[in-house]
This record gives structure tokens, C-alpha cells and sequence, in this order.
């Protein structure tokens, strides 16, 4: 019982320091035809350090907007967003996105596109070698090092991908559907190391994943946000006191992807119904 | 609950004569109780005994 107390009080129950901020946030796109469309409706909420949120919605929500909005490669309409209490202007080395695409360099080895990143963020020569072996052992890969990343299996590159977006130690890692294009055993083995890896590192990092996969959500996050669909606002949180590493069998996670399902049905339906009254 | 045959939550407690871990138990699922409003309170039980309480809290947010 005596450790099964202590999972319960994490996370606290509101970020006292936030690590990500997003206040009143409003992004807009303007199609082809010249309509303006409201992707991200004055949305609000925070992400304290080293906690693990997901992002949930149906396609159209704005997820991916936000994601970009918060790794600095899109600037909001209005309202802001804030790393550390600072508003976001660019993309910065303390936050490291994993698109859904791994985008490793073909002309470098597994070892070399990790030891680029290092070398990026100024980690000098002799250091990169070692840092990068060991993320590198970290994901399982320490044997494929000096492959092309042509050679390794779309589940290998999004390892590397995770190992090339940690070694270099950002404080925040920014997830946009990162295991969307891998295949089932693929993606249930990089869940795993995910949530390994998440446990095991000795600062913990802070973690936002956006997705449309319910279970990957619940299985993964301490908070899921479920979004609406477009204008995105959010609809309900759920916080999730479970030790990892969980599996998809357990039965609270089993009770939180229902709930969840549940809900997001009823929020195709509803924006479904929206459609056609118009 | 109004029901006469049965004894008062009070008299069923002193009834079962729970154990200190039985009370530890109990003391902790109050505890959530107290704290949320809606959600899932998971025990889970090996070997007889609650090795972990896990669950998962709900909040409205529109």
C-alpha cells in the first residue's frame, strides 16, 4: 500500500509553475477560396514541469496547430502561448518536436543524425560520440548505429527519431501523432519504451503528445485533453493516477479509453448535426 | 437504508472486525471519495491483499 499513496498524489493537481502556457488562444486559417477558419477557438490550459498530457481530438480540431504554435514554427491570431513563463517567438533547442514522420537525414548513419542534433545545441566532439551511443542503446539501436536510416524499419526510424530528439535534453517534447504511421506492433513496443524512458530519466521531462488515438492517450498521460471539433476548445480532462508502465489491459485505463470513446462519438455526432443545420 | 432488519453502518463495521490493513484500505478509497466528483477508483488485489489503488478523475471543462 505505503507506494501506491505516494502515485496517487502525483501529478499535483494544478501546476503551480507551468512549463507550457496557452491563454485564450485563437489561430485562424484562410482557405483557397478566401474563407477564414477558426482552428483553435480561445483556448486555455497548462502543462506543469515533467508532467505527461496528451492532446486528444477529432481531425480538424486544431491539434496539430496548437502543437506548432507552442514549438514556435506558427504564430497564433491571438492569445499566447509560453514556455517558463515566456511568450513562444521561434523554435528553441529546450523543445524538441517528434512529428509523425521521423525526418532524419538519409545522408547520415542512425549514429550521425543523432550526434548533428548534439552537435546543434553545441554539445562539443568528444562528448557527442558517447551521449549518442547511449540514447541510442537507450531505444534498442545501439547495433544498428552505423546503418543508413534507409535500412531500418519505420519503427526503428521513429526510434531513432526519439533517441536523436532526447539525447540532446530539451526540457519539453512535443509529440504530433509521433506513432500514427507505424503499424500495431511497432507502436505498442515504442509505447513501451515511451513510457520507460519517461519514468527512468533523472529530470523529468515534460511531455505533450497530440493524437487522435484514445488508448494511446490513456496509456500514456497523466492529464488527456479532450478537444472539440473545429473551432478546437476543450471539452473534458481526465487525470490519470496509475503507475507505469500500464498496459492497454489494464482495467482503469480500459474504463478511461471508454469514456473517452464515449465522448468523442457523441462529439462527431453533435458537430456532424452542426454541419448539416447549417 | 431505512431498512429496519439491517444494522447501522456502524454495527456492520464492528461486525466484520477489520484489520489494520483492512482500515488502511478503507481510509485511502475515503480519502479519493472526499477528493473527487466524478471518475473511476480501481483496487487492485493480489494474493489477497490491495497492492495498489489506481484512478482516474473527471472534469468538465466547457
Amino acid at each position: 500500500m505505503a507506494e501506491t499513496v505516494a502515485t496517487l498524489e502525483h501529478p499535483p493537481a494544478g501546476p503551480a509553475r507551468p512549463k507550457l502556457a496557452v491563454r485564450d488562444l485563437v489561430v485562424t486559417r484562410r482557405t483557397a477560396s478566401g474563407e477564414v477558419i477558426t482552428a483553435t477557438d480561445r483556448l486555455s490550459f497548462e502543462v506543469a514541469a515533467g508532467e505527461f498530457v496528451c492532446l486528444l481530438g477529432p481531425s480538424g480540431s486544431g491539434k496539430t496547430l496548437l502543437l506548432n504554435v507552442l514549438a514556435g514554427l506558427e504564430v497564433p491570431t491571438s492569445g499566447e502561448a509560453l514556455v517558463d513563463g515566456r511568450p513562444i517567438t521561434g523554435p528553441a533547442p529546450d523543445r524538441a518536436v517528434l512529428f509523425q514522420e521521423p525526418s532524419l537525414f538519409p545522408w547520415l548513419s542512425v549514429r550521425g543524425n543523432v550526434e548533428v542534433a548534439l552537435e546543434f545545441v553545441g554539445v562539443p566532439a568528444p562528448e557527442r560520440r558517447d551521449r549518442a551511443q547511449r540514447w541510442l542503446a537507450n531505444v534498442h539501436l545501439e547495433r544498428w548505429a552505423d546503418a543508413q536510416p534507409h535500412e531500418l524499419s519505420a519503427g526503428m526510424r521513429q526510434r531513432a527519431a526519439l533517441a536523436r530528439a532526447l539525447a540532446a535534453d530539451p526540457d519539453v517534447l512535443l509529440g504530433d501523432e509521433p506513432f500514427g504511421a507505424l503499424d500495431a506492433q511497432a507502436r505498442e513496443l515504442l509505447q513501451q519504451e515511451l513510457q520507460r524512458v519517461w519514468a527512468e530519466s533523472d529530470s523529468r521531462k515534460t511531455f505533450l503528445f497530440v493524437t487522435h488515438n484514445v488508448r494511446e492517450a490513456a496509456l500514456l498521460a497523466d492529464r488527456v485533453l479532450v478537444m472539440s471539433a473545429a473551432p478546437g476548445r476543450l471539452l473534458e480532462e481526465f487525470r490519470i493516477h496509475a503507475p507505469r508502465p500500464r498496459s492497454l489491459d489494464d482495467v482503469l485505463v480500459g474504463r478511461v479509453v471508454s469514456e473517452i470513446h464515449d465522448l468523442l462519438m457523441r462529439e462527431v455526432d453533435a458537430s456532424v448535426a452542426r454541419e448539416m443545420a447549417r | 437504508m431505512v431498512d429496519a432488519s439491517r444494522s447501522t453502518a456502524d454495527e456492520q463495521l464492528s461486525e466484520l472486525s477489520l484489520t489494520e490493513e483492512e482500515k488502511l484500505v478503507l481510509a485511502k478509497v475515503a480519502d479519493i471519495l472526499r477528493k473527487i466528483q466524478f471518475g473511476t477508483v480501481v483496487l487492485v488485489v493480489q494474493d489477497g491483499k490491495v497492492v495498489q489503488v489506481e484512478m482516474a478523475e473527471k472534469f468538465r471543462l466547457r
